[in-house]
């Protein structure tokens, strides 16, 4: 029986096989980790500083400005339209995460009957997701037009309204069309995980359940909501990520008007660094943004555990 | 009870129709405005069908617009090309391999799906101001795979998590050094859900607007997104060429959604697929 090279040398061949090893399994991560350094670590540190400068136009040249301390935070959340911004976002959010679990939901529960053609309507129902958000805007923007728009137009031959709605004139009307905007783009990714979650409850569970004399709705409640609730926290959790930093559909709808009346977080950080040229300013919004969505993270990471110990 | 379950389908269908109807409208309304001539599309009343279906529109994005559908494809590609070099060989290192910080960069990848992209938007704007990055290709598209890189790690690495071990072995045992084995062995494997993640890179470089508004500020380079924005932003009168941009916009989803269906309701299962 041959055993293994013991002492120095043999020791020290194995430490420098072992370690370039390690170092050849290391450099497959060194894009990744040089990608996450530049677009994701450099700008939100460098948000951070910009948020305590002092930015003109000008400084914008030197990379760094002096320093403010907390006066671009002061100013920005001072301000009327970042206060108004911040709380419509937040009711933004919330209408836009109910209707789009209601109808997401609805919808799930609808394909996962038998039906002619529903693996056909399952397939039609992600395009709302996939077009490119701006181009979304631009479409609900001519659908909700005062003239020649459809969306008057049905509603007139419906006899729902007698005379058409500027619904992008008006500030109420302007909020409720981007609000629609975002269900609809929204309804596909709640209606495909919902729907998937769905597929996966056991029959076995229903059937005892409807033995036991539980109606649908029962059923429903009892059964089928608490096995599929690790995925309703997961979309309400990504739904939120998602719709906290709306901004394509705002801007292309009403560039956040008619008086700033559409204005979120997102589209607000946006006017100020590149409208007004505060960058300082739009960053210390940026922060708030940034700290809105992060409140999410410990529940997003939470919900990934299992990917986390696997591995 | 029999009359029920025969009606259960019908009832079903009829609901899934109006629901889908609804859905679809716009994508209906976009394709036939672009159809229609100015006068029809900002005129009294909305055209269900095209009064007098015209060419024109079309004729006119090809001949102006050409450059920028170009920029787009270019940006699209590119995006996806770039994330998957950065991201497939990050995920096999973390699916394969026992790293002490692996739970931290996974936590940290979940951690940067959040980002919202205006924050990165706002910062890459002073940086690039000062690399010269501003108005290029390689600027532009190495912010747009940030809408797709942590998400293109997690899920192809989900994916190399359930690829049998003992293939695996075989190669190592066969003299395969780390690289070989990812690149004939893990790769080829792990096909569907790298094309997954292609596909979904492409359609966030192609559909990015954060990033092209914010880093372009000449005309050197403009994809299609900047081109019907611009539309909107000078009330131009030309609503028809507008709309048929937007269907040119919207020509990668459908063709996605017919030739590689399965791929794309795999993205979305697997989680948050667009910033």
């Amino acid at each position: 029986m041959s055993r293994r090279p013991a002492g120095p040398p043999g020791r020290a061949r194995g430490d420098l096989r072992s370690r370039y090893r390690r170092t050849a399994r290391l450099a497959f991560l060194v894009p990744a980790g040089l990608y996450v350094l530049f677009a994701f670590v450099v700008p939100v540190i460098y948000n951070l500083i910009l948020s305590f400068e002092q930015t003109t136009p000008a400084t914008i040249a030197n990379l760094f400005a002096p320093w403010a301390g907390l006066a671009n935070y002061k100013f920005t959340l001072l301000q009327a339209v970042t206060q108004s911004a911040l709380i419509r976002t937040l009711t933004f959010t919330v209408a836009s995460l109910v209707f789009q679990f209601l109808i997401g939901f609805g919808l799930a529960l609808l394909f996962n009957l038998r039906f002619p053609l529903n693996k056909l309507a399952r397939s039609l129902v992600i395009v709302p997701w996939l077009l490119p958000f701006l181009v979304t805007g631009f479409i609900f923007r001519f659908l909700f037009q005062f003239e020649a728009g459809a969306v008057n137009q049905i509603l007139q031959d419906l006899h729902l309204i007698s005379h058409p709605i500027g619904y992008l004139l008006s500030p109420g009307w302007a909020y409720v069309t981007v609000l629609i905007t975002n269900v609809w783009l929204g309804v596909p990714f709640f209606t495909v995980l919902l729907y998937s979650a769905l597929q996966d409850v056991p029959p076995e569970l229903k059937d005892a359940a409807m033995i036991d004399g539980a109606g649908p709705w029962q059923c429903l409640v009892r059964v089928t909501l608490p096995v599929i609730r690790p995925v309703i926290e997961v979309v309400f959790v990504l739904g939120f990520v998602f719709t906290v930093k709306v901004f394509d559909i705002v801007i292309s709808l009403t560039q956040g008007g008619p008086a700033n009346s559409t204005q979120l977080i997102a589209t607000w950080a946006y006017n100020l660094s590149f409208q007004q040229f505060d960058y300082g300013a739009g960053a210390a919004l940026n922060t708030v943004l940034l700290i809105i969505a992060l409140l999410v993270a410990p529940v997003y990471i939470r919900l990934n555990r299992d990917s986390l110990r696997q591995g | 009870m029999g009359r029920q379950r025969r009606f259960t389908p019908l009832i079903a269908g009829v609901t899934a129709l109006v629901a889908l109807a609804i859905l679809m409208f716009p994508v209906y309304a976009v394709i036939v405005g672009s159809f229609e001539t100015n006068s029809q599309l900002l005129g009294t009343h909305y055209n269900f069908l095209p009064p007098t279906p015209t060419l024109a529109n079309y004729r006119t994005v090809i001949s102006t617009q050409g450059s920028h559908i170009v920029s787009s494809l270019i940006i699209g590609i590119a995006t996806a090309v770039l994330t998957l070099a950065i991201s497939l060989p990050a995920a096999h290192a973390l699916a394969r391999y026992r790293f002490r910080v692996t739970v931290g960069i996974v936590a940290s990848l979940l951690v940067a799906q959040i980002l919202p992209s205006i924050v990165i938007a706002n910062s890459l704007f002073v940086v690039y101001h000062k690399l010269h990055l501003l108005n290029s290709y390689p600027g532009l598209v190495l912010a747009d795979a940030s809408y797709a890189v942590p998400f293109s790690i997690l899920v192809v690495r989900a994916f190399m998590l359930g690829l049998p071990n003992d293939v695996l072995q075989a190669a190592r045992v066969d003299g395969a050094s780390e690289w070989g084995t990812f690149i004939r062995v893990v790769l080829p494997m792990s096909r569907s859900a790298i094309i997954t993640v292609a596909l979904f890179s492409f359609l966030n470089g192609w559909g990015d607007f954060i990033f092209a508004l914010t880093l372009l500020n000449g005309s050197t380079v403009e994809p299609i997104t900047l081109s019907i924005y611009n539309y909107i932003g000078v009330f131009s009168e030309d609503l028809g060429a507008a709309m048929a941009l937007a269907v040119f916009a919207i020509l990668p989803a459908a063709m996605m959604l017919i030739a590689a269906q399965r791929y794309i309701a795999a993205g979305l299962t697997v989680g948050s697929v667009k910033g």
